[in-house]
């Protein structure tokens, strides 16, 4: 499925860019990821239910380049947030950083 | 021939040193939108490492071995490598605004500055009208793990009730609290760091 703005992404969704592409990313938790060209990015776990102290927020990238600005979970649970690329884990104490993975 | 079997050595020589191999992870840390740096660990089988300095980067060239220590990086590769990702950021415009409330030590008396920081709070809220509002308290790392949770909790409750005294609906605040466990600057234990007693207030 091709996505235009207002798409909305789930939890299991693969997001891929083609070689001019790009994406940006809006979580529920006011997360906001964003990839560049010929990119691919799993959204493994996404879970924000406050009222049930229940978060989680796993990202697994497969190659390309992200940008990723931390959300409310790295602020209430930051033990729940994770983003893995092949070689390793990422582990997120409220912040924004970028990621290129050679794949 | 002589010269470009020369050239051909220092090209070997250059990818032992800068470790030419097929797959290759680049982490950059950068600062928050609001200019606050954070702090990331990147983790291998081999062992791991702290990036907390804006435009430090760490690389992974195998995940047997742990990352490569960091090094800073020049402004014009961070954007030569990510600028199409950076420049698909989406806008930050309805993102949550967040407030530190710093205590005097093993109390939850707020500072004096702290003090003063609460009419904008509330200017924040009343122009935002969320109805999600986030108080979480932390301590140092002086004391007992379980003290200072508790510490933690009347912290953040003291915030609460002030918020709620000045007419913030009780039902829009969601209070939590973490102990010494999520410092904003890492300390030995028993370490006291006066930026580390803090309530943060999240405003959506």
């Amino acid at each position: 499925m091709f996505a235009k703005i207002g798409s909305e992404i789930w939890e299991n969704d693969t997001l891929r860019t083609g070689p001019d592409g790009s994406i940006g990313v809006v979580f529920n938790d006011d997360t906001l990821l964003s990839l560049g060209p010929g990119s691919v990015l799993v959204i493994d776990e996404f879970v924000f239910a406050p009222n049930q102290g229940k978060f989680s927020i796993v990202i697994r990238m497969l190659k390309g380049t992200a940008a990723y600005l931390s959300g409310l979970i790295s602020k209430l649970a930051p033990e729940s947030a994770h983003f893995e690329t092949p070689s390793a884990s990422i582990g997120i104490r409220g912040t924004k950083f970028v990621v290129k993975v050679e794949g | 021939m002589e010269p470009r079997r020369s050239v051909s050595v220092a090209l070997i020589f250059l990818c032992l040193l800068a470790g030419c191999s097929a797959k290759r992870d680049l982490i950059v840390l950068l600062p928050d939108p609001d200019g606050k740096v954070g702090a990331i660990r990147v983790t291998t089988k081999g062992g791991s490492q702290i990036l907390d300095k804006s435009g430090y980067a760490v690389g992974v060239e195998d995940f047997n071995k742990p990352p490569i220590a960091p090094r800073s990086i020049a402004e014009d590769e961070i954007t030569g490598i990510f600028g199409a990702a950076l420049s698909a950021q989406p806008d930050l415009k309805g993102r949550f605004i967040s407030f530190l409330l710093f205590f005097e030590s093993d109390t939850s008396e707020l500072t004096h500055e702290s003090k003063g920081l609460l009419p904008e709070i509330l200017r924040t809220i009343q122009n935002r009208k969320p109805n999600e509002i986030y108080v979480v308290g932390h301590t140092d790392r002086v004391g007992t793990e379980l003290y200072n949770t508790k510490l933690s909790s009347r912290r953040a409750y003291y915030v609460r009730d002030l918020l709620v005294s000045s007419g913030i609906k009780s039902s829009d605040l969601d209070v939590s609290f973490h102990g010494e466990a999520m410092p904003r600057v890492y300390t030995e234990d028993e370490v006291a760091e006066p930026l580390n007693r803090r309530v943060e207030v999240i405003v959506r």
